[in-house]
């Protein structure tokens, strides 16, 4: 009777620790933002049923005496460590986004810096004429610009100078160029169904009142390269084939 | 390398002369982009891919009375007249005004909306709409001597490809991508929304691109479409009254006529359909739209028509400028009926130096220096004779800036070499047999841009044309030309002068400008000598003789005249000429004559060309009559000698060389003949549509 006893009381034991850390495992995953799923307790419950079952029958030594309390701390103990790590965690990326908010920052900062010297050069362009600062105007290296400004820092502040570009209204002849490809997608594009004058010329040559080859056969000096590369390979074909027999 | 092409350059012995024939000029006209019709002025504008403008006189032969050389990057894609003003508006974003009596625009204006696609102006000729790149429709105020920014229409998501003013001037129809817009002209406000189907199987997933639109008096829109469609549309209720699917391809240009009774509209298949507003039944109540003519005369896209009173007008990528008469407008087998096509230039671009041997080429953008072949031995007429020396291109010069070659001239003797575009002039001298070339860099302030050059007989002068049909003189010296003076026409010659002609024993210089003016000058005096009287057709060709110093000038009409210079009235042949008339197979022609030169050693011949032929008439012999045969100089060689002489009459024609671009004689009595087979022309034009035809 006292082994069924003890054997109930194990069992309740670990039962109750069991439940205990299912549902201190169900707070820690709410506290971590996760769902707590009914139906797992259930399953596990049932689980846990299996499990008594197996202890009670492949258990030869005696129950270790765990009581609520000692249960009770290892739950909170390792509540304590899985809310840590997620400390942990959320502190290490944090620290990778600053990082990486300042270097953006920073480069930012550089960029900048050019931007404020062609301010300073705008404002001041009225005073002087300066030859050389027009020259030095053209917007090809940033770099360029930024080494002249600081080897005649003075002068150029104060200097009457025009910047320019390089080519006329280039905007313009973006655009012409984008009008011009778009008439020419649409006309000569794909799904145009277009053929060559080759094709239709021999076509005509084909169905007209006096028939005659296609017109790459009848024109002597049509595509010049194309048979002036037949008659060449051609050639070099016929002397391999001499050399064997040679 | 095998670049390099091969020149043909064939000698043959034809009659008593040998004859150059010469086939390296790679000479290709632009494509045809749009044009506009003036129905009071008779003229057609017509637009080519290279920018270059040139104006027809469809009251004078057709003949292409004024060419305004391209501009790189002009891009115009449509044109409009305002009165006799002309318009034109392009990618580049420009609304450009031409300047007709200096051959040069006036002057541009920016639209600010990017690329340009469509012009139209209203029926008063006040307002200019341009349709554009970014969506807006851009109204502009035709003011006395500029166009002024009005305002912008409700500006539209998607570009602005066609425009049309409705008669009253109130509403304009606007083709889009897959859609019209009406727009109520005084609010600025888009009224209704037109939506265009895309075509059906592989084209639903494209955007229909309506290419063009007309607004007629009734209200009804017509557009054409990429999708190959013609839509009729109710423009007051918005709503499709009919679809003609008349093309597998794009339908890209559309022309209605002036009473509206007609339409036409261009496909990419080469083809004009014709529509006309009939009604099916008798007593003339319910008309419709009836598709009823298709014109198949291009063989490549067709981008520009104009319908005028009795002909419809069409160009495209073939380059080629059809007028196809209607057969309701005009009597049938006549002259006015048969069908016109302009596929070369109304004017010379070879220049033959006859002291050097040089040819000149004169191409939009840079210019071609050869020297012809030499060949020994004689054969039989007909014959070729066998090449000593082939022809080689000495020089190749590029011009300089944006703007296109405006004319050319070689001197004689080949050692002067001057071209102009409408902003800049360059004269150049060629050394050691034309082939080493230096700038003269010292011209005078009065040389100007010129619309046409000559050089003397002796190489020692040069003569341009300026404005106001005046005529600039410079001494040809190195290193600083000279300025001899400026020979003025009498006073209101305000049209450009376009054929200039210098006597050989350097005493006069003829000029003929577009008003059909032809003024001589004696250039000892450096003064007006005489005016010929005013013939109503323009001088197409014209040249003084050597020796008896007549004038021969030839028109658009095909009518010759020779003016002595020396008794200021018309030669006693001339008036023959005149009185017997023309042989009619001569006047039908339908190519002017641009080349008109004569032969040393026989001073009876004047030799004259046009595009099929050319002809040398023996004013000794009889004038040929109405009932010979014109071409008879095949039937001449069949017949025994002594026969010959009853049967020939005084112009003999040779029709074995075409096309022809020039016809000079050397010193050394050869001939030169400078041929542009169209097949060349043909075989570099841009890809056709593929058609399936039945066993091919």
């Amino acid at each position: 009777m006292q082994g069924g006893g003890r054997v109930r009381s194990r069992s309740l034991s670990v039962t109750m620790r069991r439940s205990a850390m299912t549902l201190q495992n169900n707070m820690a995953k709410n506290q971590r933002g996760e769902a707590a799923p009914s139906s797992r307790m259930t399953g596990r419950e049932r689980q846990m049923g299996g499990f008594s079952l197996l202890l009670e029958s492949s258990d030869d030594e005696g129950p270790e005496e765990v009581t609520f309390e000692d249960s009770k701390a290892d739950a909170r103990r390792s509540m304590k460590r899985a809310l840590d790590t997620a400390r942990r965690e959320k502190e290490l990326l944090k620290e990778k986004r600053r990082k990486r908010q300042e270097l953006f920052q920073e480069q930012k900062k550089r960029k900048l810096l050019s931007a404020e010297v062609l301010e300073e050069i705008d404002s001041t362009k009225q005073e002087q004429s300066h030859v050389k600062a027009e020259e030095e105007a053209e917007p090809e290296e940033v770099e360029g610009r930024k080494r002249n400004w600081k080897q005649n820092a003075a002068r150029n502040l104060k200097g009457n100078y025009t910047v320019t570009t390089v080519k006329q209204s280039t905007l313009a002849s973006s655009q012409l160029k984008a009008a011009e490809d778009f008439l020419h997608s649409r006309m000569y594009g794909p799904g145009s169904r277009r053929t060559t004058s080759n094709e239709m010329l021999s076509l005509e040559n084909k169905m007209g009142k006096n028939k005659s080859a296609a017109v790459q056969f009848v024109k002597k000096n049509w595509a010049c390269q194309k048979k002036a590369k037949a008659e060449k390979l051609k050639k070099t074909w016929i002397h391999m084939q001499q050399i064997p027999s040679s | 390398n095998l670049n390099v092409p091969k020149a043909r350059n064939r000698k043959i012995q034809m009659g008593e002369f040998k004859v150059h024939r010469i086939r390296f000029f790679d000479y290709m006209p632009s494509a045809i982009r749009a044009m506009a019709f003036s129905t009071r002025t008779e003229r057609l504008a017509l637009a080519r891919a290279d920018g270059a403008l040139e104006i027809f006189n469809f009251s004078d032969n057709y003949f292409q009375e004024k060419v305004l050389p391209g501009h790189d990057g002009r891009a115009v894609e449509a044109l409009c007249w305002v009165g006799p003003r002309l318009f034109s508006a392009g990618l580049n974003g420009e609304i450009t005004e031409y300047d007709l009596e200096n051959l040069r625009p006036r002057y541009t204006v920016d639209a600010y909306g990017g690329p340009i696609w469509t012009i139209g102006v209203n029926s008063q000729g006040t307002l200019l709409a341009v349709g554009c790149e970014d969506g807006t429709v851009k109204m502009f105020e035709v003011l006395k001597e500029r166009i002024q920014f009005q305002r912008n229409l409700d500006r539209q998501r998607g570009r602005i490809i066609s425009l049309s003013w409705h008669p009253s001037g109130t509403l304009i129809a606007a083709g889009m991508m897959d859609m019209i817009r009406i727009f109520d002209a005084e609010t600025g406000r888009a009224t209704h929304r037109l939506v265009v189907d895309r075509g059906a199987g592989a084209s639903k997933s494209k955007e229909v691109v309506v290419w063009s639109i007309a607004f007629l008096s009734d209200y009804t829109i017509i557009s054409s479409d990429s999708a190959g469609k013609v839509q009729i549309w109710d423009g007051l209720n918005g709503t499709l009254i009919r679809t003609h699917l008349i093309t597998k391809w794009d339908v890209l240009a559309l022309s209605v006529s002036q009473d509206e009774s007609s339409l036409v509209a261009g496909t990419s298949e080469g083809t004009v359909v014709q529509f006309q507003f009939l009604s099916s039944t008798v007593d003339r109540l319910d008309k419709d739209w009836v598709r009823t003519r298709t014109f198949k005369n291009h063989s490549h896209d067709v981008r520009a028509l104009a319908h005028t009173e009795t002909a419809v007008v069409s160009g495209g990528m073939d380059t080629q400028l059809v007028v196809r008469p209607l057969l309701d407008k005009v009597e049938k087998n006549t002259r006015e009926s048969a069908i016109r096509k302009v596929s070369f230039p109304h004017r010379s671009l070879v220049c033959c130096a006859k002291k050097a041997g040089v040819l000149l080429f004169q191409f939009p953008d840079h210019l071609e220096l050869w020297r012809l072949g030499e060949s020994d031995g004689y054969g039989k007429p007909g014959g070729s004779l066998p090449v000593k020396r082939g022809p080689e291109k000495l020089i190749q010069l590029k011009r300089k800036g944006e703007d296109h070659i405006c004319c050319s001239a070689l001197s004689p003797c080949g050692g002067w070499l001057a071209y102009s575009t409408v902003t800049s002039f360059r004269l150049y001298r060629l050394l050691n047999g034309s082939i080493s070339i230096c700038k003269v860099s010292k011209l005078p302030k009065d040389l100007r841009p010129a619309h046409q050059l000559c050089f003397s007989t002796d190489s020692s002068k040069l003569f341009a044309s300026s404005s106001n049909s005046s005529v600039v003189v410079v001494a040809l010296n190195e290193p600083e030309c000279k300025y001899l003076g400026t020979l003025k026409a009498k006073y209101g010659c305000r049209q450009p002068v376009h054929l200039l002609s210098a006597s050989e024993n350097g005493k006069w210089l003829a000029t003929a400008n577009t008003d059909c003016e032809v003024h001589v000058y004696n250039l000892d005096k450096l003064k007006l000598h005489c005016t010929v009287p005013v013939y109503g057709s323009c001088p197409t060709a014209m040249a003084i003789h050597p020796t008896t110093s007549n004038l021969v000038v030839v028109h658009a009409d095909q009518q010759i005249f020779e003016y002595s210079l020396v008794k200021k009235e018309y030669t006693e042949w001339s008036r023959r000429l005149q009185k017997q008339g023309l042989h009619s197979l001569w006047l039908e022609r339908d190519t002017p004559i641009t080349h008109v030169t004569f032969n040393p050693k026989n001073p009876a011949h004047i030799i004259v060309q046009d595009l099929f032929m050319f002809c040398i008439i023996d004013k000794s012999l009889p004038l040929p009559e109405a009932k010979n045969v014109l071409y008879n100089q095949m039937t001449l060689r069949s017949l025994p000698e002594p026969d010959r002489v009853l049967h020939s009459h005084g112009f003999k024609i040779c029709k074995d060389f075409q096309h022809l671009l020039c016809v000079s004689l050397l010193e050394d009595h050869s001939l030169v003949v400078v041929e542009r087979p169209l097949l060349d022309i043909v075989s570099q034009l841009p890809a056709p549509v593929r058609q399936k035809k039945f066993a091919t």
